[in-house]
């Protein structure tokens, strides 16, 4: 986040990020208002029928305890089918959220800061979407809990040469790390909430979970560290996870499954259909919401170039994998795909290549990405074309296969279309709820991209040292407004003002203090003084730590614990074992940065001394402070009044030892 | 803030060459060492043993061709991201990519002399009597393959030079509108780069093999090569600034990103070469695995392993930490060092794929390197770059009137 940047686009002289010119507290207002208001009658229709749908998938699962998948279409040569198709399509819907946060922050697209909240909140109920279905495929589902590896009586353990135990690994750490990051991002938000709220649940439920967050920037400085090394492990996440759901159909041998581009193919789909899911819901909330000038025609032209950008891959993609079937020279791969284009399937596969590679096309034209009837068509073609994809994957490579005396047709069931529309009612239950009781808009990213909030080495009012100020100080005294002994709490009117603050209060010598700002402003840790975080060492010890522990726990459970000779591979099969390290790693770094910024920055405390300031509140809607403690050694009430004054306050309040 | 439509003040002896500079010697030094050591290597090899000769002649321009092509991918893949930290470096790319037409000229004598030497599939008689390479052979013909290899370096040639024109046309009149028709056209040229290399990968390096196929061989090619190119533009800079050039141009922010793509390349290059491995060996099916036999036998097998140590994790664990991309030494052994691996990668594609054929069987030959690996390399390397220095002869070292500029120069990653 701290990095200079031009405010326009010095080439094609684009608008401003956030349309309207607001200020911060305009910023506050627009996202924090949907929370306070009562929800609209449109908000408990769509809650109403998510819910209704919600109940359907609740009624076909529950129906399917009962009867067994023998209600589903599958049959012998596609015993894969519906649910593992939507399975694929949820968790690549789920791919999103997480390059929003993770990748689009690492390439400084500040963009981002308007859609990542709401795309990752979609990821994490898009992957709660996906975890249901290989759940309720397994047959037993009442016995899911023998995918994760627990010590048991029957001393038995998972095969972790099976791609299958990979997805466990991968989609539910996946989930898990999102959600970390997630969490991470909303906390400042958490505290804004909090403090516009009066008083009650809503008080004590953000107080809880915003776990004391001040603005102090020695907070957000490990908070910016452990944020930045969340999005440099979930980048790799990310690409890991659908790679290794595509690793469940190419390790396998079959024509159409087994080819070597499938997993960057994967990821380029999923992330191509994860931002169309985001565009139809984004262009759906924006106009509920009054967001318009949040999210704007700048955002969804640069998500259609995205999308552009993702469905070529895929086109790329479709073109390899279909010449190399003929370069093969090998009669099932060519006949695979010939089956897929002009089999039984061909109607599936043509809808898959026109929704994925044609229809975004018309995506090179401006006109068309900044235009919002066609950015909805598109949106919601491309999402019918993915969960096509996976059905062209899944069910034509199956449904003919070695032995043409198997081959058959697969049909859905009714009982297979109410799952699939009934994963949609969990989905959008969660997504409205997400609406109603969160904040929808990352507050404190947008206000920092906002022009307003860098801080500018304009011509100090200043000129004299802090040191000098504070003898200068010592002179005349003050009294701060107030009566309390904990320490006095300067307010200043804006970043620059805070930041020359900042420099005179350290050259003057003071320990115990700290600056307090609603986004984390850039440069104030060189005004402050303040050191390097030491977040990236919790990061690299449980980073490595996890990755070793993955490692060890495979090769006990495989060559100790648990030996079996699955198709004639060595107990010791280390390629097989890789992705379980790789996402282990990963579990253990994303703790590493979040344990490591709660450690740091002295988190949660729930109690602190400056919460007794009313005026303290704004600090997380667009008020700027300093505070210093009284058992500093430089401290004296009337100097240290006076000197802040002086530094540029427009007040000073001497805060109360709590009671 | 800079204001952004003002040019930011550059001191324009830091941005052309001089006359009398060590580097305007160069095409000519260069230059001649290569072509004396291409003329030693050819007739070396000629008169002896010309499978040698091709193989390593093979290896050596297609390290050089895939650094010219990351170059490429680093010029249109700014361009159509709209990136503004990456201008002060883009010009020394729009170079880099320049010298593909040379180098599509040093491929002319392997692409009629040498495809017998090095592609099993150009004789008669072993696809006659091979059914795969029968069916095969609509594709793999000589007649097409020389068609569409002369195709791949028109295309890129034509590419190259259009860009590279345009971006210096801008150093004269300082036209925004030149920006916008160098963006506009990134995007399709991105497409031809992608299809051409693609099929350039697999028509030079997978043919070698021609029962092998492996639809992820393009994403590999690709990998390395961009991780190739992103060290050679590291290491261009730091020669170029130990002779006073671009000295307040480029500055540490620009080596931190450039070590962060590193990073990334290294990680991606990993992924890539890992998923096209693991998916063989489980899969296990024996016109497959094959290929990674050849390379696990007769002494290949610790070159692999080298690969995986060297080409990912020994790099890997060095690029971590900030201290390494921010300084020039570090990111300077990162750049030779990643360079000298990408050239092991290339050599460990095409060597073990030669055939040699002992009682009639035949087997992989082992791992021998040969001096005419490093004749050819110095040869193909020497016209390389002479290429390089007299391209960047004349022009500006930057993009000088590029409306991005300022930011590129005043940007901070911390």
């Amino acid at each position: 986040m701290a990095q200079a940047v031009m405010d326009i686009d010095p080439v094609d002289k684009r608008p401003d990020l956030i349309g309207g010119k607001p200020d911060f507290h305009d910023i506050t207002e627009s996202v924090a208002q949907p929370l306070e208001w009562k929800p609209s009658l449109g908000w408990y229709i769509t809650l109403a029928i998510s819910m209704g749908l919600l109940g359907v998938f609740g009624v076909s699962i529950a129906w399917l305890m009962w009867e067994g998948i023998g209600i589903w279409g599958n049959n012998v040569p596609v015993a894969w089918g519906w649910p593992i198709v939507n399975f694929v399509f949820w968790v690549g819907i789920g791919h999103a959220g997480t390059l929003i946060s993770a990748v689009l922050f690492l390439f400084r697209q500040r963009w981002r800061t308007s859609i990542n909240r709401a795309a990752e909140a979609m990821t994490l109920f898009a992957v709660m979407c996906a975890l249901v279905f290989p759940g309720i495929h397994t047959g037993r589902p009442w016995v899911a809990y023998w995918m994760l590896p627990l010590p048991n009586q029957m001393d038995m353990w998972p095969q972790f040469r099976s791609p299958l135990m990979w997805d466990v690994f991968a989609v539910s750490i996946y989930f898990t790390v999102s959600a970390l990051f997630w969490y991470l991002g909303l906390i400042p938000d958490l505290a804004t909430v909090r403090d516009r709220a009066k008083a009650g649940l809503r008080k004590i439920t953000f107080g809880f979970l915003s776990l004391g967050w001040r603005g102090s920037h020695r907070q957000w400085l490990h908070y910016e560290r452990a944020y930045l090394l969340l999005a440099g492990l979930a980048t790799p996440l990310v690409l890991s996870v659908h790679s290794v759901v595509s690793f469940d159909f190419a390790t396998s041998q079959l024509p159409g499954w087994h080819t070597t581009v499938f997993p960057p193919y994967f990821v380029a789909g999923a992330i191509f259909s994860g931002m169309a899911m985001v565009l139809t819901l984004m262009l759906i909330c924006r106009v509920v919401f009054k967001m318009e000038h949040i999210i704007n025609m700048l955002h969804f032209d640069r998500m259609a170039k995205l999308i552009l950008l993702t469905g070529s891959l895929v086109g790329y993609a479709y073109g390899i994998e279909f010449f190399i079937a003929w370069y093969s020279g090998n009669p099932f791969e060519q006949f695979a795909f010939l089956n897929r284009a002009f089999g039984p399937y061909a109607w599936a596969y043509w809808i898959m290549v026109s929704c994925n590679v044609l229809s975004p096309q018309i995506f090179w034209f401006k006109k068309a990405r900044t235009n919002v009837v066609i950015l909805f068509i598109v949106s919601i073609l491309v999402n019918i074309g993915m969960w096509f994809e996976r059905f062209v994957i899944v069910v034509t490579s199956l449904h003919r296969d070695f032995l043409p005396a198997s081959w058959d047709y697969f049909t859905p069931t009714w009982w297979d279309i109410a799952t699939l529309a009934g994963s949609f009612g969990l989905f959008f239950t969660l997504f409205t709820l997400f609406v109603r009781f969160l904040p929808m808009v990352a507050i404190a990213e947008v206000k920092g991209v906002l022009p307003q909030a860098h801080a500018h080495e304009e011509a100090e009012a200043e000129d004299r040292t802090g040191d000098e100020l504070h003898k200068a100080a010592a002179q005349e005294g003050a009294d701060p407004e107030g009566e309390g002994s904990w320490g006095l709490l300067a307010k200043f009117s804006d970043p620059s003002a805070l930041r020359a603050a900042c420099t005179k209060v350290r050259e003057a010598g003071y320990k115990a203090w700290d600056a307090h700002t609603p986004f984390p402003v850039h440069g104030l840790e060189r005004a402050m003084g303040l050191g390097r975080s030491m977040v990236p060492y919790a990061v690299l010890v449980l980073g490595l730590g996890g990755a070793a522990a993955g490692m060890l726990l495979q090769w006990w459970v495989s060559v100790e614990a648990y030996p079996l000779v699955i198709s004639g591979k060595p107990f010791f099969s280390w390629p097989a074992f890789v992705p379980i390290m790789f996402e282990t790693g990963v579990l253990g770094g994303a703790l590493g940065a979040v344990l490591g910024f709660l450690h740091f920055s002295r988190l949660p405390r729930h109690h602190h001394p400056l919460f007794e300031s009313e005026e303290f509140a704004g600090v997380s809607d667009d008020e700027f402070f300093i505070s210093i403690e009284a058992e500093d050694p430089q401290f004296d009430r009337r100097t240290t009044t006076a000197f802040l004054k002086k530094a540029g306050a427009s007040g000073v309040e001497a805060v109360p030892e709590p009671a | 803030m800079a204001d952004s439509h003002q040019l930011p003040a550059i001191d324009p002896r830091e941005i052309s060459i001089p006359q009398d500079h060590p580097w305007a010697r160069m095409p000519m030094i260069a230059g001649g060492v290569g072509i004396v050591f291409l003329a030693v290597s050819l007739i070396w090899g000629l008169s002896g043993s010309s499978q040698q000769l091709w193989n390593s002649y093979l290896v050596a321009c297609l390290f050089f061709i895939s650094l010219g092509l990351g170059c490429m991918f680093f010029v249109l893949a700014t361009l159509a991201s709209r990136a503004g930290w990456s201008v002060a470096v883009r010009r020394l790319a729009e170079h880099g990519m320049a010298t593909l037409p040379v180098l599509g000229v040093l491929m002319l004598p392997l692409l009629f002399l040498g495809l017998h030497d090095l592609y099993h599939w150009t004789h008669h008689e072993a696809v006659e009597a091979d059914p795969l390479l029968r069916a095969k052979s609509g594709y793999l013909n000589e007649p097409f393959f020389l068609i569409r290899s002369i195709f791949y370096i028109v295309a890129w040639t034509l590419v190259a030079w259009w860009f590279r024109k345009e971006s210096m046309r801008q150093d004269e009149a300082g036209d925004p509108a030149i920006t916008r028709k160098l963006q506009a056209r990134s995007a399709p040229a991105l497409i031809v780069f992608g299809v051409t290399l693609t099929f350039a990968s697999f028509d030079w390096i997978m043919s070698l093999d021609p029962h092998w196929y492996s639809t992820i061989f393009g994403v590999y090619f690709f990998a390395g090569s961009f991780l190739g190119a992103l060290a050679l533009l590291v290491l261009l800079i730091i020669r170029l600034q130990a002779r006073d050039l671009l000295t307040s141009v480029v500055t540490y922010e620009h080596f931190h990103d450039l070590g962060k793509l590193l990073f990334g390349f290294v990680v991606f290059w990993a992924y890539i070469a890992f998923s096209q491995f693991m998916l063989i060996w489980y899969g296990a099916i024996p016109e497959e695995t094959l290929w990674y036999a050849h390379r696990w036998e007769h002494g290949w097998r610790e070159v692999s392993i080298f690969l995986a140590a060297g080409h990912f994790a020994l790099p890997f664990f060095f690029l971590l930490p900030i201290s390494i991309k921010r300084r020039k030494i570090t990111i300077a052994v990162a750049s030779v060092w990643l360079l000298l691996v990408h050239y092991i990668d290339l050599y460990w594609l095409v060597m073990p794929s030669r055939t040699t054929t002992v009682d009639g069987v035949a087997g992989a030959l082992g791992f021998h390197p040969h001096l005419l690996d490093l004749t050819c390399l110095i040869g193909v390397g020497g016209v390389f770059l002479g290429a390089l220095a007299y391209l960047m002869r004349r022009p500006k070292l930057v993009p000088m009137r590029d409306p991005r500029l300022a930011e590129s120069l005043s940007y901070e990653n911390i």
